[in-house]
């Protein structure tokens, strides 16, 4: 099975997406894997709303730790299937905390091992100069590796906050190189696209 | 073990990123931005241009320059493609060689192992030189072992077989077709990690890969090593002369070439050797040595210069 890693800055909306995309897909009820440092895994279950509830939320640093979902994506007429990993988000410089920091280490490693990796942005900070929401370093260390590897796409996600197209224009223009789907994890717009990419690379 | 020590960095890495010694960004640069290029691959690079320009200096063989230079720059290329994450295929380099005796076709063989380590398309690159007898076993069952045992020799290398016509001969109940068929399969199972090179006279090769037409497809790779012209004889004998800090006086000169010529008309098959040219060389280098020893006093000239009463008439 292919694994589909979710990364970006913290509070972009990772958890809120996985959460979504598995109820775009047609989940009533979510088994999300949560994997701490050690490699131990913990299944839980969550309905979709439990889950937003548990999971997401409006504050940075939320997930600690790499937690998975297992998802089949009808292709033709078939299904396959893949896993979606959500991971916490990486911030630029030493972060205090030991847990975030072993939380960003296993991020890192994941990322290694995906075949696919979905780099979330939020788009509706980008370009301004928000202390934790605009672009840090590590998005652009993140994009200069998506040159060389094989499935790397950037979701510019939040659109439902965007008044017009201009930064979406703006931030397709910074990275030319890439492919840019505007999603926004809240209203499902750009879920479409999301499933056609992963689709044909699994 | 290479493998082992990469993922042995990462998470060397990632244990430096969890104690808070180094920022994320340090740490996605040290995972994702290639390793620069470590000292050994300098001294390989370097090396590597040292080996082509030592292919250059051969004498003739131009195709066979021409065919390490494309080589070399389809490594180049696939593992450019290997890094935008294209499909990169294996190399197929199995050869065939075929020319008369002496035309460098063992030289050139010892010389692309080298060329080919250096790249990193064989692990090791030496050369392994077999005959007939060192594959072909004296009763049933005999052969595959000795086969297999020799391409075990030569896994991460070369494996030259000399005179490869001489499998095939010897009719139906002969065990060299066996040799063939365990080569073949030899020949596919590590077709990474090993490249076969068979060697011979022009038309028997020729005949040879007639008669099993498996073969031929099997071998991408042709190289025809053309007889030596007389002037190219005469820059090899210089070149050897010089590698021994001797030269040659215009009227040795002039007795190699008619030597030369006169073998030539005598015999079709060493007209192109470079091997004779050796020899006639060793032979001088001797008798240059007996004519000063019963002169009793030479100078720092006499003892560099080989005269042309030096070169041997007789049989080499």
């Amino acid at each position: 099975m292919k694994k589909c890693l979710i990364v970006g800055k913290p509070n972009v909306g990772k958890t809120l997406f996985l959460i979504r995309f598995g109820e775009y897909l047609g989940l009533q009820n979510i088994k999300i894997n949560h994997m701490d440092s050690s490699g131990r895994i913990q299944q839980r279950q969550y309905t979709i709303e439990s889950a937003k509830k548990a999971l997401s939320s409006s504050e940075p640093f939320q997930t600690e730790s790499l937690q998975s979902i297992e998802l089949e994506i009808p292709i033709l007429k078939g299904k396959k299937k893949v896993e979606i990993i959500d991971s916490s988000g990486l911030i630029d410089g030493i972060h205090q905390n030991v847990i975030i920091r072993r939380g960003m280490a296993q991020t890192l490693s994941a990322m290694k091992e995906s075949d696919i990796i979905l780099h979330m942005i939020d788009i509706s900070s980008y370009g301004t100069h928000h202390l934790i929401n605009g672009l840090g370093k590590t998005d652009y260390q993140l994009a200069q590796y998506g040159l060389r590897k094989e499935g790397y796409v950037i979701l510019a996600n939040k659109t439902d906050l965007l008044e017009s197209k201009s930064k979406i224009i703006q931030l397709q223009k910074e990275f030319p190189q890439h492919y840019v789907i505007p999603v926004s994890a809240l209203t499902g717009q750009g879920f479409d696209e999301v499933k056609t990419y992963v689709s044909r690379r699994i | 073990m290479r493998a082992g020590n990469r993922h042995g960095e990462l998470e060397e890495i990632l244990l430096r990123l969890e104690k808070g010694k180094i920022s994320t960004e340090d740490a996605i640069e040290k995972i994702t931005v290639q390793a620069p290029i470590s000292y050994n691959e300098i001294n390989h690079r370097e090396s590597l241009e040292e080996l082509i320009k030592e292919l250059d200096r051969m004498i003739g063989l131009e195709k066979v320059k021409k065919l390490v230079k494309e080589i070399y720059a389809y490594i180049e290329i696939q593992k450019k493609r290997k890094e935008e994450g294209l499909i990169a295929e294996p190399l197929v380099m199995h050869m065939i060689f075929k020319g008369n005796p002496g035309t460098g076709k063992t030289t050139v063989a010892r010389l692309l192992g080298k060329i080919f380590w250096k790249m990193g398309i064989l692990e090791k690159g030496h050369l392994v030189e077999v005959e007939r007898a060192d594959l072909v076993g004296e009763y049933i069952g005999h052969t595959a072992i000795k086969v297999r045992e020799q391409i075990k020799k030569s896994l991460g290398g070369i494996l030259f077989i000399d005179e490869a016509y001489s499998l095939a001969r010897g009719g139906e109940k002969d065990f060299g077709k066996e040799a063939i068929d365990a080569l073949v399969k030899g020949m596919e199972d590590y077709k990474e990690n090993l490249i076969l090179i068979l060697a011979g006279y022009q038309e028997e090769m020729d005949c040879f890969l007639k008669s099993n037409p498996g073969l031929k497809s099997r071998f991408p790779i042709h190289i025809d090593f053309p007889d030596y012209e007389l002037d190219e004889l005469i820059r090899i004998a210089e070149s050897i002369v010089e590698k021994r800090q001797y030269k040659l006086s215009i009227s040795a000169k002039a007795k190699l070439s008619k030597l030369i010529t006169q073998k030539r008309m005598e015999d079709h098959v060493l007209s192109g050797n470079a091997r004779l040219v050796r020899n006639l060389i060793e032979r001088a280098i001797r008798k240059q040595a007996v004519r000063l020893q019963k002169t009793g006093s030479f100078s720092r000239e006499d003892l560099l210069t080989i005269k042309g009463e030096d070169i041997a008439e007789g049989d080499v």
